[in-house]
């Protein structure tokens, strides 16, 4: 084991036997596990994996994936069926909100009571105290007993005790869903500081933004298993398309055409070699570009102004039920435009198309978002049921740079969609 | 490496049946216990109108009822006994010992069923959850063993023996912890356990010379009550109170035998706390 390796899983089971009486927990202890009178329920298959100093990993997936189960094996909860963890540093977990509160007692309790937990003596406490009330924000409620805290001052509370106890490896569960986003982007700054401390921070999300925006890696659990660990974005991307349509389609059929032939939308300037692209391959996309007052392509694309997304698929076999989808997000993962074909052109005849022969789908917008980066992700779906086989994903595959209009800028109506009036008050209502 | 792994609860291994890793490890968590057992006798008191002096009180008022009833309505005698505290000093401090037994005991089916968020939810070292009723019974029993000084002092009783009678109650102490753990592990899987332990704890209050000596009991019987460690300790601490000999190779026995039990009973704990979350 590598010295900067924190934490180390390795092919780690866990199965929980599961008594449907508590009695034949009884029996089957007392013929010392001889007979069983349990079924098993396996929550983590052979999972393997390992941590470096200084890395924020993100842990994504369905429920019951057996997230909360592997960070309970990281901390030591439950213990592994087979397999091991070993984790290097004092570990502050935050797996339920306010576990370990008793809500009888004051915060400044509270905290005391938690920092004796970490094996933290009074007077250690009695430093981090003011920090700890600071960071809370929670005000004269400190001397209140916990019960009376509404659930934002809960988390504060109890975040901030966790984040002042010096983590090595700080493990959250889901604890910073409650909270507004002024506090959010402060626990956030806490857990870059562990980071760059050289901490480990493992994160559970179902926030993709947060898990974009904070994590150097993400592992995507199904079914027990790593079902994808690596870049978060990717990892993101496969964890939504397990909600479309069925799980195998990943599984490609046929004859498989090679993505790269005749794909012209790489040498474009405004790809994106970092997109993730999977799907069945039935249908490819070719290329694609955005056209903005008729200039394919354009450096940067202004506010306000009509815009076109074009792009380009060959279908390679007889394809029925077709739906293109376009979205864009921010480079901290925020989606601001999210829209399909489907939904665009409702109810109708469904798009068809005969194998070989090549469609333009466009799609016209216009945006009206902040000034920057916009990552750009299209793809060719058909209907399943009532969700969507992917056949081409484009993650991320272009790159939008929106400017702020210029007063001699063509076909600008940003001015159309905000106004903004100052007119002097009169002094009779002015205070 | 090696260093490493001590730290962290995954290494914590069952410790098998060595007494002073026991120790150590009990010791180590001091002040966390400190903490649960002040937090746990201050829960209890917490909104009374009295508050605290709870403590105080009640151990006072039921000496009270004890005077009476048997120091003027039964005018009961100690059995071979003519002079010395009165009956109801005597059963009082018989009481004292078996009370921090009980308490104990009967609290500790629930001491880790109680708390399935420490087990679950958090890093906690639940080996020491046990300890908390025998810590909480600690704190009620030295009240009572103060009341039981001033009551003395007040009737003119009191001996420069009774110095021995917190040091004498070691046996119990060691029992009440061995039994506990045990208790806690089963009652985490049997929630029987918190029903039966009452029953069962009185049952022993009339098997052990709480309202008797052992002098007073048949003679056929006499073996039983020679081996009940807690017999022997009551024994053994209300004659301090009344200044007779102690029989110190009786307390020696009991004391070993409560050894083997808490070392037992640790050695249980660790063994079966591993099922404890699938448990809960």
């Amino acid at each position: 084991m590598h010295s900067d390796v924190v934490i180390s899983v390795k092919n780690l089971t866990k199965t929980y036997r599961i008594f449907s009486h508590p009695g034949d927990r009884i029996k089957q202890a007392l013929t010392l596990g001889r007979v069983h009178f349990h079924q098993e329920f396996t929550a983590l298959k052979d999972v393997s994996f390992e941590i470096k100093k200084g890395e924020t990993v993100g842990i994504i997936g369905r429920n019951g994936a057996g997230k909360s189960t592997l960070l309970q094996l990281i901390c030591g909860i439950l213990k592994a069926t087979n397999g091991t963890v070993q984790a290097n540093g004092r570990i502050v977990a935050l797996l339920e909100l306010g576990a370990g509160f008793n809500p009888e007692f004051t915060g400044r309790e509270n905290v005391y009571f938690q920092g004796a937990l970490m094996g933290f003596t009074k007077a250690q406490m009695d430093e981090r105290f003011d920090g700890i009330a600071d960071f809370a924000e929670i005000g004269e409620f400190m001397e209140q007993p916990v019960r009376t805290y509404s659930s934002g001052m809960f988390v504060r509370l109890a975040f901030s005790t966790a984040m002042h106890l010096t983590p090595e490896i700080l493990v959250v569960d889901e604890a910073l869903a409650v909270g507004d986003a002024g506090f959010q982007k402060k626990c956030f700054d806490r857990i870059d500081a562990v980071r760059e401390r050289g901490g480990v921070v493992l994160l559970v999300s179902h926030s993709m933004e947060q898990i974009a925006h904070h994590c150097d890696r993400a592992i995507l659990l199904e079914g027990g298993t790593v079902a994808f660990a690596g870049k978060p974005t990717e990892a993101i991307h496969r964890y939504m398309a397990l909600f479309n349509g069925p799980r195998d389609q990943e599984c490609a059929i046929g004859n498989v055409q090679d993505f790269s032939t005749d794909d012209k939308l790489m040498n474009r300037p405004s790809y994106n070699p970092a997109e993730t692209r999977w799907g069945d391959r039935k249908s490819t996309i070719l290329d694609a570009c955005l056209v903005q007052n008729g200039i394919e392509d354009p450096p940067f694309l202004i506010l306000g102004v009509r815009t076109e997304l074009k792009f380009w698929s060959i279908c390679h076999v007889d394809s029925e039920k077709l739906v293109f989808g376009l979205a864009i997000k921010s480079r901290t993962g925020a989606m601001v435009l999210a829209t399909n074909s489907r939904f665009l052109l409702g109810p109708g005849e469904p798009l068809k198309q005969m194998a070989g022969t090549k469609l333009c789908t466009s799609f016209f917008f216009t945006p009206f978002f902040e000034p920057g980066d916009y990552l750009v992700s299209i793809g060719v779906t058909s209907e399943m049921g009532t969700g969507l086989l992917a056949h081409d994903r484009r993650y991320d595959a272009i790159i939008l740079n929106l400017r702020a209009p210029q007063p001699n800028d063509e076909n600008s109506n940003a001015s159309l969609s905000c106004r903004v009036d100052v007119i002097q008050a009169p002094a009779a209502i002015g205070r | 490496m090696l260093a490493c792994l001590q730290n962290i609860p995954h290494a914590m291994r069952a410790s098998g049946l060595n007494p002073s890793r026991i120790v150590s490890d009990i010791w180590r968590h001091r002040y966390l216990i400190g903490q649960l057992i002040k937090r746990d006798v201050l829960l209890r008191y917490r909104g009374a109108m009295f508050g605290v002096f709870w403590i105080f009180l009640s151990p006072l008022l039921m000496l009270a009822i004890f005077a009476f009833i048997f120091g003027q309505v039964f005018q009961t005698r100690w059995p071979a006994q003519n002079n010395g505290p009165p009956f109801w000093l005597l059963l009082y401090s018989g009481l004292i010992t078996f009370n921090i037994f009980a308490e104990t005991v009967s609290r500790a089916p629930a001491s880790v069923r109680g708390y399935p968020s420490y087990v679950k939810k958090i890093i906690f070292p639940v080996h020491i959850l046990p300890v908390v009723p025998l810590g909480v019974a600690l704190v009620h029993g030295a009240f009572n063993f103060l009341i039981l000084v001033a009551a003395l002092a007040w009737v003119g009783g009191l001996h420069s023996h009774l110095v021995l009678f917190p040091l004498l109650l070691l046996p119990v102490l060691l029992l009440a912890l061995g039994l506990s753990w045990f208790v806690a592990a089963w009652g985490v899987f049997i929630k029987d356990m918190t029903q039966i332990l009452p029953v069962f704890v009185q049952m022993l209050m009339f098997l052990s010379p709480v309202f008797y000596p052992i002098s007073a009991v048949p003679a056929a019987l006499r073996p039983i009550y020679h081996y009940n460690p807690l017999g022997i300790v009551i024994e053994a601490s209300r004659a301090v109170v009344i200044g007779q000999a102690i029989d110190w190779s009786a307390w020696a026995m009991a004391l070993g035998f409560c050894l083997v039990v808490s070392v037992l009973g640790y050695a249980f704990f660790q063994h079966s706390r591993e099922e404890f979350a699938d448990a809960l």
